[in-house]
């Protein structure tokens, strides 16, 4: 059984009638690396977000382990989403709030309400946020406030809060389109280690063709909301890639 | 036909007539004073307008709530039937011009027939219920509404219900500037404005020359203003106490409501249609609330309850409580919604995200506008005193009324004294935040 399944998944947004997404099929395996790819607009963040329902599909259906995520009720899907980490293209980090706090957040799912609005978070959620951050090269910044980092280092900061809800799934969303290219290499390997050594399942969308051939098993084609390509990177040749991006484009490499 | 005409020209005769025999014998009456004290006239001239500014604001505060009221009735009315018509909560049928007109003279011919709600709250009937002045009080309300001018200022002819709320009162289509000579307000206020003034000078009189031959009269004045009552500044600083106190009462109970309901008078948290609806209507209100100003909270206060601190607080508290909300919500609307769906993704349920998805973003804010608030309620419970809503105002405009300007002086001291350092207080802390 596929770790995720995808079916007939479509979405129209009432504000402005757009189809974001048409008729998406695909299923991705336990520990893959799922690359999304497609011009901005063409559905990808919109694809991501059904997963974890932050969007309600419009019709179609999503699993996760054969159970049925658009058929789940709001604090049944609150329990699953504890077990699918998220990361943005913008961190969305809490500014204000110091590194600890923004980690400390992803464990939110699996504290009880009323400690965690008082602030107060069982022991071992601290030394494991401690874990997290030493995982990312993070641990000196603990105290930090999140706005005097880096892009680089809230992203990672990001990672550190996905982490710690101890995810079978990671959804980043242009986790590196905010970053120079050094940068976004150094944080797409923290990616790809997580999905390496802790058998995490990724699906990721990346703008770059050439960062997705870099860290994708599979490669998963959108434009204007229909699928237009499924398989291996190595697949990808230049008719196909004019087919996804365009007559006019031209493949830009990023090291 | 001809009757009614007729018995309309005799009212609108009868009115002058009054108004004119008022006007005389206000003049009279200063001037019997004047006669009657020789030189020290000033303090029976002050205790005579304090007695007459008493009678005016038994004459005013009915009116005042009669608008009050159809003001919000008429809100509610329009918003259920631009509901009803369109089944949009939006407040677009009618251009606010009309919307002040509909309610000044709706106001105004009912408060002539003397069965009103203001007037059964102040439980005052009008004393000569003659028909004459009935009609003229209906003709001058419309006056009323003039206090919208500030409508003027504006450039894209936007009423001060939409400056306060992203309420849009015409449709987006209609909405192009307007000169102020090309709109109906215009000539209103042009119009308003002249005939006021017209009035503010026939009453009043005015005569420049008594700049010049009357100066030593108020010698003493100027030289009480020099010399304070230093005798008086224990009483002072025990009234000060009373002052902060009374805004610090005010701003503390404001800010737990304001803070509640200024979620639900933020627009992104607000989705779904009864949600919105309630959204609507918070706005609607609070801004109506809003531009009530607090000296007319006080008023109404000092009616209500009595004069005193409790007045004055509730007339600060209920300001507050609108502007806050205001100024909390427009803080949520701000916030930027990528943390709240980071949080809402790890699977924390909805009160986890409010505390670590919204409040982390608008909490200095929060405590930068509760500082503002006090700081103005400061400075207002000082003026709430003065129309009868306790602490050192009151006394002061007491001192006032009664010629003690030595006294008085000092109390002006001790206030200029408080609202500096907390504003220099306030201000330090904001930046603080910032
Ligand atoms: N909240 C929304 N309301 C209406 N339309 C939206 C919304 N979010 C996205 N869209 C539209 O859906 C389409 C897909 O958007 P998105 O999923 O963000 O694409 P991508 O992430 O690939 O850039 C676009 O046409 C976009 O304008
Ligand atoms: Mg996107």
């Amino acid at each position: 059984m596929a770790h995720v399944v995808v079916e007939n998944l479509s979405k129209i947004y009432e504000r402005g009638k757009v189809r974001a997404l048409w008729n998406v099929n695909f299923s991705v395996e336990k520990g893959e690396f799922l690359v999304l790819i497609g011009l901005s607009g063409s559905g990808k963040s919109t694809l991501l977000r059904c997963i974890n329902r932050l969007v309600e599909p419009t019709s179609g259906r999503v699993f996760l382990n054969g159970l049925e995520l658009t058929r789940l009720s709001p604090r049944a899907m609150r329990r699953v989403r504890r077990r699918i980490g998220m990361i943005f293209q913008q961190f969305n980090l809490v500014k204000r709030a110091t590194v600890l706090q923004n980690v400390l957040a992803g464990r939110l799912g699996y504290t009880s309400t009323l400690p965690s609005l008082l602030g107060w978070f069982p022991k071992r959620d601290i030394q494991r946020a401690k874990e997290c951050l030493e995982r990312v090269g993070l641990l000196d910044k603990m105290y930090v406030r999140a706005d005097q980092l880096s892009g680089g280092q809230q992203q990672r900061v990001g990672i550190a809060r996905a982490l710690m809800q101890e995810p079978e799934l990671l959804l980043a969303d242009e986790p590196v389109s905010a970053l120079d290219p050094a940068t976004s290499h150094s944080v797409m390997q923290y990616i790809e280690q997580i999905n390496k050594e802790d058998g995490v399942t990724v699906i990721a969308s990346l703008h770059f063709l050439s960062l997705a051939r870099r860290y994708g098993q599979r490669i998963l084609a959108l434009r204007a909301g229909e699928v237009v390509f499924d398989g291996p990177p190595e697949a990808i040749d230049d008719r196909k890639f004019k087919e996804i991006y365009g007559e006019e484009a031209e493949e830009v490499e990023i090291r | 036909m001809k009757r009614f005409w007729a018995k309309i020209r005799a009212g609108v005769w009868a009115g002058a007539a009054a108004l004119r025999r008022r006007a005389t014998a206000l003049w009279e009456a200063g001037r019997g004073f004047l006669r009657a004290y020789g030189w020290p006239p000033l303090r029976r001239a002050a205790e005579f307008l304090l007695a007459w500014l008493k009678a005016l604001r038994i004459r005013v505060l009915p009116p005042l709530l009669d608008l009050v009221f159809l003001g919000y009735l008429w809100l509610a009315t329009s918003i259920a039937v631009s509901f009803a018509a369109t089944g949009r909560v939006a407040y677009t049928l009618l251009s606010w011009e009309w919307f002040v007109l509909v309610v000044g003279v709706t106001g105004a011919l009912w408060s002539a027939w003397d069965q009103t709600l203001g007037l059964k709250v102040v439980r005052h009937r009008l004393s000569p219920a003659s028909p004459g002045m009935r009609l003229l009080y209906a003709l001058f309300w419309p006056l009323f509404p003039l206090t919208l001018v500030t409508a003027l200022v504006d450039r894209e002819g936007r009423s001060p219900a939409e400056w306060f709320t992203d309420l849009r009162l015409v449709e987006a289509g209609e909405a192009r500037p307007r000169r102020w000579y090309r709109s109906p307000t215009g000539w209103l206020a042009v119009l308003g404005l002249g005939v006021s003034l017209a009035a503010a000078v026939a009453v009043t009189r005015v005569d420049l020359r008594a700049f010049v031959t009357r100066f030593e009269k108020t010698l003493k004045f100027w030289r009480a203003i020099f010399s304070p009552a230093w005798d008086q500044a224990g009483l002072g600083l025990k009234l000060l106490v009373e002052t902060l106190f009374m805004a610090v009462v005010a701003t503390a109970f404001a800010v737990p409501v304001a803070a509640a309901l200024s979620f639900l008078a933020a627009r992104n948290l607000m989705r779904g249609p009864l949600p919105r609806l309630l959204y609507t209507v918070l706005r609607v209100t609070g801004s109506f609330t809003r531009s009530i100003d607090a000296i007319i909270w006080a008023i109404i206060f000092a009616v209500w309850v009595g004069t005193g601190s409790f007045a004055g607080v509730l007339a600060l508290f209920v300001h507050s409580v609108v502007d806050l909300m205001k100024l909390y919500a427009e803080q949520i609307e701000a916030i930027d919604p990528g943390p709240v769906e980071a949080i809402t993704a790890t699977g924390a349920n909805r009160l986890q995200v409010l505390r670590y998805g919204v409040i982390p973003q608008i909490i200095n804010p929060f405590i930068s506008f509760t500082l503002y608030r006090w700081d103005i309620n400061v400075r207002m419970a000082t003026v709430v005193g003065l129309v009868g809503g306790g602490g050192i105002g009151f006394r002061l405009a007491w001192y006032l009324g009664a010629y003690a300007f030595s006294e008085a002086t000092m109390l002006t001291l001790l206030i200029v004294l408080m609202v500096w350092s907390i504003d220099w207080l306030s201000a330090r802390i904001r930046e603080k935040l910032a």
